[in-house]
């Protein structure tokens, strides 16, 4: 009979601890960490993406959730050792990592999906993997008619229940643009509307963080707010009563992109994965619920629940230049700060 | 601080080497860090190109943000206020109770501590929001015609920080007055003292290292707490940790962001001398 002492034993089992790790590695064709926003962006590519990507190309995906403004920190903290591999960023933030120089280039020769996509979705920098569009969303059992302008949201009954945000975010940004403009105002001046935003301020049911908005509306702490269709489908998703409307001026569209990063350790990995994030199998998964994003691939058939009726409609929408908006928008919050607080 | 000067006179010698692994780790990761953060806030322009005082001379040289400082502080203090006028109360509660009243009382305590700080911070927009528990309930007993408006205040975030840090304050508190002398308290009211005075005079400067210590956790954590502050305070609230993450992470001003955070550093360092000071004199007077 052997003796097995303890420190044989602990031996034994880190080994065979080893051995049962070593094969899920060993047989992955490579990996890759990409950053992803929190949330319902997270839930999809992790549900959807991942697995698709692991079937098609034998692929390890691990997800890195921040939200845009926070990758671009997190990789200009990191001064060349990059933190993931991938970005997926919003127009703005995007642009300021552009400026940065934290992109490498892309070859759209690489991408078998390149084809199906719109011609200047993928540019020498980015790959838009899907289109948010914004708008106002209200709940139809509080108002007898529902707001149809930017200007209605200054008005009575809707200024009493409205939640307003500030410039941090991309869609916070492009309402208010979208507001100054109704007032006079333009993409570089929104001058005009920080006069409205004043006494609006006063009667609004709420001035808060954008991530906290879809909540209070959950609570019925406002009834109206500036959002996108991707959250209103997702709330309505969880029973609660809101409807999108596109304003009398148009509904904002802006793309959000895919990057590889800057000095990536798994370029080749980072392709595949962005390639499948723009493949219609993937986009017509995510354009349903609980997802709801808009896929921007010319072969997706479009679901009812996504309140925009085809991928043409998009190029109606209004668009905003965020090389012109960047250069102001630390003056803005500063501003915003400083009037809208008490 | 005091307790490492206090165990320092009770040895003979002192082996500093035992320091040695916490000293070099703090040195690594907090010291140098530190100084990276001060040398940051010496650039003129976000784009970190020019050196100078710019940042600091924009950040003390406007109303706004003196405003802001001031207003982090008294968050505070507010926090400190409501937590101590609740705590002692239940402190003395757990010192006149049984053992096992003693031991539910703790586990009631400690059970906010054990939820993420993320979850208790949402609970308490529930409770506070609109169509919440606290509105529902006041309208249903016909005390309030209309809807108060808590959450985005400064009220209802006192009141939310107040729960979230109530932990913080009741433990050392609940430590000292565990360790308190019962003859004292009953000798004080042998010879006369009524309750009150019995309370002001011998409870109170007895438990006082336990209120500093206690006051120092919910001050440093208060005005430091980022989620409860930017969920339930709202945008039109403005405080020194949400404009120190707005300032790095939206606007990628770096260098008034590490004002914004040197500044916060040493108003809770300011007030967590100003209150080690008041136990030094309490113990002294």
């Amino acid at each position: 009979m052997t003796v097995t002492t303890r420190r044989e034993f602990l031996a034994g089992a880190a080994a065979l601890g080893f051995a049962s790790a070593l094969p899920s590695r060993a047989s992955a064709a490579g990996s890759l960490t990409a950053a992803i926003y929190p949330g319902t962006w997270e839930e999809a590519y992790r549900g959807v993406l991942a697995p698709a990507l692991k079937k098609s190309a034998d692929i390890d995906v691990a997800f890195d959730s921040l939200f845009a403004v926070d990758q671009v920190a997190k990789v200009r903290a990191a001064r060349g050792v990059p933190p993931f591999d991938c970005f997926v960023l919003d127009p703005g933030p995007a642009a300021s990592a552009m400026q940065a120089g934290l992109f490498e280039p892309i070859d759209a020769s690489k991408l078998t999906n390149a084809t199906k996509v719109p011609a200047g979705l993928i540019t020498s920098h980015a790959v838009t993997c899907n289109a948010q569009v914004v708008g106002i969303a209200y709940n139809p059992k509080k108002f007898a008619t529902p707001p149809k302008s930017w200007a209605d949201l200054f008005k009575s009954p809707y200024v009493e229940r409205l939640g307003l945000t500030g410039f941090q975010t991309t869609f916070g940004t492009v309402s208010i643009i979208e507001m100054a403009k109704v007032f006079g105002g333009s993409e570089t001046n929104v001058e005009p509307v920080f006069a409205e935003l004043k006494k609006a301020v006063e009667k609004a049911a709420a001035v808060a963080a954008p991530a906290a908005m879809p909540g209070l509306f959950q609570q019925g702490q406002i009834d109206v707010m500036y959002t996108n269709t991707n959250t209103v489908a997702t709330l309505k998703g969880r029973g609660v009563s809101i409807e999108f409307v596109q304003p009398e001026t148009g509904a904002i569209t802006f793309q959000t992109t895919l990057h590889i990063v800057k000095g990536a350790d798994n370029v080749a990995s980072a392709y595949k994965y962005m390639d499948m994030a723009i493949s219609a199998e993937v986009q017509s998964a995510l354009q349903k619920q609980p997802y709801n994003m808009i896929p921007i691939n010319k072969d997706v058939q479009l679901v009812e629940t996504l309140d925009i009726k085809s991928v043409d409609e998009l190029t109606k929408m209004v668009t905003h230049d965020w090389t012109k908006i960047n250069p102001q928008r630390a003056a803005w919050i500063e501003r915003f700060n400083k009037e809208i607080t008490k | 601080m005091a307790g490492a000067a206090a165990a320092g006179g009770i040895g003979d010698k002192v082996d500093w080497r035992l320091a040695a692994p916490l000293g070099l780790t703090y040195l690594a990761f907090f010291a140098a860090p530190f100084a990276i953060l001060l040398g940051i806030s010496f650039y003129a322009d976000a784009e970190q190109t020019r050196l100078g005082l710019d940042s600091w001379t924009k950040f003390y040289g406007d109303a706004f943000y003196l405003k802001v400082i001031l207003d982090t502080l008294k968050l505070g203090v507010f926090a400190v206020t409501a937590t101590t006028l609740l705590a002692y109360p239940l402190a003395l509660l757990f010192r006149a109770v049984g053992p096992r009243a003693q031991r539910v009382l703790i586990f009631i305590i400690l059970m906010p501590l054990l939820t993420s700080v993320v979850i208790r911070t949402f609970a308490w927009i529930v409770i506070l929001a609109r169509e919440g528990v606290v509105n529902q309930t006041l309208l249903a007993l016909g005390i309030t015609a209309a809807p108060l408006n808590l959450l985005q205040t400064e009220l209802g975030l006192v009141i939310a920080l107040t729960q979230i840090e109530m932990p913080l304050m009741l433990l050392p508190l609940l430590t000292v007055m565990n360790q308190m002398d019962q003859n004292l308290v009953d000798a004080s009211r042998a010879l006369g003292a009524s309750k009150w005075r019995t309370f002001f005079r011998v409870i109170l400067p007895l438990t006082l290292p336990g209120w500093v210590a206690g006051a120092t956790l919910v001050f440093a954590s208060a005005t430091t707490a980022f989620i409860s502050q930017s969920v339930i305070g709202g945008a039109r609230l403005v405080y020194l940790p949400a404009l120190i993450w707005q300032q790095s992470m939206v606007v990628y001003n770096w260098p008034f962001a590490a004002v914004a955070s040197l500044t916060l550093l040493f108003t809770v360092l300011a007030g967590i001398m100003a209150l080690g000071w008041l136990g030094r004199f309490a113990r002294t007077g």
